[in-house]
């Protein structure tokens, strides 16, 4: 395969090292390793605060793939612009 | 409570006829727009997808049968710890962008509609592209056997049994095929529009009314689960945690190179579009796998004392005790009972689409008739839709694994192919040698695990540590004997 096929690639997330230091970061929180065993905690909005927590962190994980698609998935023609 | 039988009415049953031969109006419109009878055309739409379109029919593809019915089910059975289906779900787009915006920009040069085509061109090697479709097309019969094991389960629950689930694989699977082989892709979409947009509603229903019609609301659903089962509500213990981990490899990883979602990559107008699509689908597993493990909550509670074999029907039953509360309920559960079928046939026509794109383009014609006109394989690809859904509409009517298993079954074959598109893409120096070799070293260790009874080892799945030695196999194959020195 040439590897000349992806020089209309600007950027692409998979290069920049640093993204994927914030994804481990966050994925680090989702996952609930750090809880102590059997733990439950308060009620926060109707989850123990260990699935609250994990919820918090999948929505900032979206939030974060979101702003990772748009300003570091760059191609010199995208085509069109998004409509229906 | 749990004795109200789920029992539509005339007007109900109307409603949902209606929707399900919209379903083969929408093929015949799909028909009629086709622009020849090429293969890009019917299986990717002539790479034309817009925003609503693309969106909605990843959504409605990607947000299946098990998700509806298999992930209530899941949570029943083990509560909280089943929070990790939500990350898993998100995963899967995180998955996309470790691959996808080198393959869109390839497949757009070459013109791809299989991912063997890919496979095909990176690697030239027909063994190794001949065992990736084999894989494909393994693990996507086993997902369509899933939405049509799911279908049955559905019509069963909401009958109480009254209806067996054969009638009802065949029903569904019958107009399924149906649309699917009149406009192909085009068709799919399209109706994945339509089936998207009543899961959303479906879902959105779900949550104003479970848990606080039935459960008294969310908080009261969680404080009485905490006395009832406190193992439901806890932190998982260390194997849970290794479990979570591998669900975000085995899907974040698996499916993300479903066969399905790569052509919708394929399909799409723009690049644009496509990037617009999967920003929103970062959100959905919040706006739905949330929900239905809400509801497996609130099951848990109001139906307790479910044999294994019943949990896939919890929402089906919880639905049939909202229907007997109220009017309104009754219109609401039909609704949602419509958003279920929706899941179950987006997904499964997506899935058949793929199959028969796959068997036609990488096995008919390379290997039964290498002279095909585009005509004759799109003319073979319908006739093999019909073939397969005969196929596994038998094989779902006889087999009895829970849903969730069979989804797991699916990955740990599939994501042995992972490898050639995350790797395949950026490593130079991976040659088809190495990236066979892993590929088998992976299976080997997947399918020995499963069949020695190792099926989670420390908690993590057989596929997930397949694909731990399949991804060393390429690194120390590509280190030892790059693909540039080799004599090709």
């Amino acid at each position: 395969m040439e590897h000349r096929s992806f020089t209309s690639i600007r950027s692409e997330p998979r290069k920049v090292r640093w993204i994927w230091l914030v994804y481990l970061a966050l994925y680090a929180v989702a996952i609930p390793w750090y809880w102590p065993d059997e733990y439950v905690g308060p009620i926060v909005l109707g989850f123990p605060l260990w699935v609250a927590t994990t919820l918090l962190a999948i929505l900032a994980l979206a939030i974060w793939t979101t702003f990772v698609i748009h300003r570091f998935w760059l191609v010199d023609d995208e085509g069109d612009q998004a409509d229906g | 409570m749990g004795e109200e039988q789920l029992v539509f009415g005339p007007g109900a049953l109307i409603a949902v006829g209606l929707y399900l031969v919209s379903m083969i109006g929408v093929g015949y419109y799909a028909r009629s727009k086709r622009q020849g009878n090429s293969m890009a055309d019917f299986y990717l739409a002539g790479r034309s997808l817009g925003l609503t379109v693309l969106f909605l029919t990843l959504y409605a593809t990607q947000y299946s049968g098990n998700t509806l019915f298999g992930y209530t089910g899941k949570t029943y059975r083990i509560g909280f710890e089943w929070t990790v289906s939500i990350l898993f779900m998100f995963s899967i787009i995180v998955g996309y962008l470790l691959f996808a915006p080198r393959l869109v920009q390839l497949a757009r040069k070459e013109g791809f509609i299989t991912p063997g085509d890919y496979i095909s061109y990176r690697f030239r090697s027909k063994a190794l592209t001949l065992l990736s479709t084999v894989l494909m097309i393994y693990a996507l019969c086993n997902y369509t056997l899933a939405q049509l094991k799911a279908m049955g389960a559905a019509v069963e629950g909401i009958t109480n049994g009254a209806v067996p689930s054969a009638y009802g694989i065949v029903a569904l699977a019958i107009i399924m095929v149906i649309y699917e082989t009149l406009g192909g892709m085009r068709s799919v979409a399209w109706t994945d529009v339509i089936q998207g947009v009543v899961l959303l509603l479906g879902f959105a229903l779900l949550v104003v009314i479970v848990p606080s019609q039935l459960g008294g609301g969310l908080d009261r659903v969680v404080e009485k689960l905490s006395a009832m089962d406190p193992p439901k509500v806890q932190v998982p213990d260390w194997q849970g945690i290794n479990s979570w981990i591998s669900y975000v490899f085995l899907l974040g990883c698996g499916a993300a190179i479903y066969p399905q979602a790569i052509q919708r990559l394929y399909a799409s107008r723009s690049l644009a579009v496509l990037k617009r699509s999967l920003m929103w689908m970062s959100f959905m597993p919040l706006t739905t796998t949330l929900i239905a493990m809400v509801c497996g909550l609130t099951a848990i509670v109001v139906l307790p004392g479910l044999e294994q074999g019943e949990t896939d029907q919890v929402l089906a039953r919880i639905l049939a005790l909202i229907m007997a509360q109220s009017a309104l309920g009754y219109w609401l559960v039909v609704v949602v009972f419509a958003a279920a079928l929706a899941a179950l046939m987006s997904t499964a026509d997506s899935a058949l689409l793929s199959i028969s794109s796959m068997f036609t383009r990488d096995i008919y014609k390379p290997y039964i008739k290498q002279d095909s006109s585009e005509e004759h394989m799109t003319m073979v690809g319908k006739v093999f839709s019909w073939v397969a859904v005969a196929i596994l509409v038998g094989v779902a009517i006889v087999t009895e694994k829970t849903l969730v298993r069979l989804l797991e079954l699916k990955f740990e074959v599939l994501i042995q192919v992972v490898p050639c598109f995350f790797l395949g893409l950026y490593w130079k120096g991976l040659s088809r040698q190495t990236a066979l070799a892993g590929m088998l070293a992976g299976l080997a260790v997947a399918l020995g695990l499963t069949w020695s009874g190792n099926r989670l080892p420390w908690g993590f799945h057989a596929g997930v540590l397949g694909l731990f030695v399949n991804v060393a196999v390429c690194a120390v194959g590509t280190w030892l004997r790059p693909a540039a020195l080799e004599k090709d």
